[in-house]
């Protein structure tokens, strides 16, 4: 798999890290992420993980590349890329707008 | 979708450790009237209370075991000098804190670490609008003065905040007065508490200041959210007690309870594991509200508003 299966909003050699504002709990099977410094309008919000989610979300550990992270998935789990991607994408962007995640740098070299 | 924001989680086991309420200490700088802890606000009880130690093992034991909400309350919390300690160690853990505490502790630099690392929400009792009807009740000479400090302190850093206040004979007069002055705060909640309750020891005391059912209803009609409130809970019936299912109480010498109001039986959390606890004992607990014959009415709820 390459660059190509990305979208142009995606940088697959992108690698992304947890941010430390951020607890992650089990909760009753759930995968569940808490801000520990929220804002008055997020006082009551939580963020819940769907399985693929959460299952993402354990992996960015600010060393994987995105390119790797999706390689593992397609492994692991029976899954097309085509969704594998779309999914990524939200989540992604929805991670990024919270600041539940950073990037902390981007590979150099082939991605593929 | 991968993630969604949500106020609360949906499809919890019935039985499940959501929910703690945590009296971390029966010690208070203050001596309310109708207090049902101050009884035990005293030195050779306070020696008995849960260590530092303890606490953070017992609440590191409910983060493995699920628990997500976490109520620290009273005494009055932060007047364990470990007080900040728990507290952020509840934070990092990643448990929704909310505080009651009387306020009157909340200085600059305190209410700076609440807004560094914020709580869900922090409840402060204001039972007296004026300095003489407060301190009446509390009474701590300045402790007024102190306790509106500490509420402005928090509102400078836009944090949740809700005032709540228990109606009595000594404060009647006042409570409508307190409400206008909760509404012209802005976003912050109000809650009116009609119920006093026996001390920890057994002691009446607190009901000699009870207003009477004809009196609630006087001040009651004198508000139209007051009045639809209690319109509303005199027409349904109290639900069942679904304390120990996903709500439970720890006191402040580690005992593992039903619910506040329920001190019956308790499981001694200094000698076992939260987890044996709430799953092999709290069940077995005696509510007189919890009968078998409601269990398959009961159902799920949990609201973190």
């Amino acid at each position: 798999m390459g660059d190509l299966l990305f979208s142009c909003s995606m940088n697959a050699a992108a690698i992304y890290a947890k941010h430390p504002d951020y607890v992650q709990r089990d909760v009753a099977g759930e995968c569940i992420l808490v801000p520990i410094r929220r804002s008055l309008a997020e006082a009551n919000s939580i963020y819940v993980l769907n399985e693929t989610g959460a299952a993402f979300w354990n992996r960015l550990d600010g060393r994987q590349r995105l390119q790797d992270i999706t390689t593992a998935f397609c492994i692991e789990y029976d899954v097309t890329t085509e969704q594998l991607h779309q999914d990524f994408e939200t989540l992604l962007a929805d991670l990024l707008s919270i600041h539940a995640i950073e990037e902390v740098a981007v590979a150099d070299g082939p991605t593929g | 979708m991968p993630m969604v924001r949500r106020d609360r989680l949906h499809h919890l086991p019935e039985r499940f450790p959501v929910f703690c309420q945590w009296e971390i200490t029966c010690r208070c700088n203050l001596h309310c009237v109708m207090c049902y802890t101050d009884c035990f606000n005293r030195p050779d009880f306070i020696r008995e209370e849960l260590t530092t130690h303890d606490i953070l093992r017992i609440m590191n034991e409910m983060a493995d075991a699920g628990t997500l909400e976490l109520c620290l309350t009273g005494g009055e919390p932060m007047i364990r000098p470990d007080f900040f300690h728990i507290y952020e160690h509840a934070i990092r853990r990643g448990f929704l804190v909310t505080v009651f505490t009387n306020g009157t502790l909340i200085s600059e630099a305190a209410a700076d670490r609440f807004a560094a690392l914020r709580p869900h929400r922090i409840e402060i009792s204001l039972h007296g609008l004026t300095r003489e009807t407060f301190e009446r009740i509390t009474q701590g000479p300045g402790s007024h003065h102190r306790c509106l400090d500490g509420i402005r302190l928090l509102l400078d850093r836009q944090i949740p905040l809700t005032l709540k206040c228990t109606a009595m004979t000594l404060n009647q007069h006042e409570i409508l007065a307190i409400k206008r002055y909760v509404t012209s705060l802005g976003m912050v909640g109000y809650k009116l508490g009609e119920d006093l309750r026996h001390e920890l020891d057994g002691g009446a005391g607190p009901f000699q200041y009870a207003l009477s059912n004809q009196t609630l209803v006087v001040l009651n009609r004198q508000d139209d959210d007051l009045w639809e409130e209690s319109c509303h809970q005199d027409q349904t019936e109290p639900p069942p007690c679904r304390s120990g299912m996903q709500r439970f109480h720890i006191d402040a010498y580690g005992m593992l309870q039903l619910c506040s109001g329920n001190r019956h039986q308790g499981y001694d959390l200094r000698q076992g594991s939260f987890e044996e606890g709430f799953y092999q004992h709290l069940p077995s607990f005696a509510c007189r509200r919890k009968t078998s014959a409601m269990k398959s009415l009961l159902h799920p709820t949990m609201n973190h508003a």
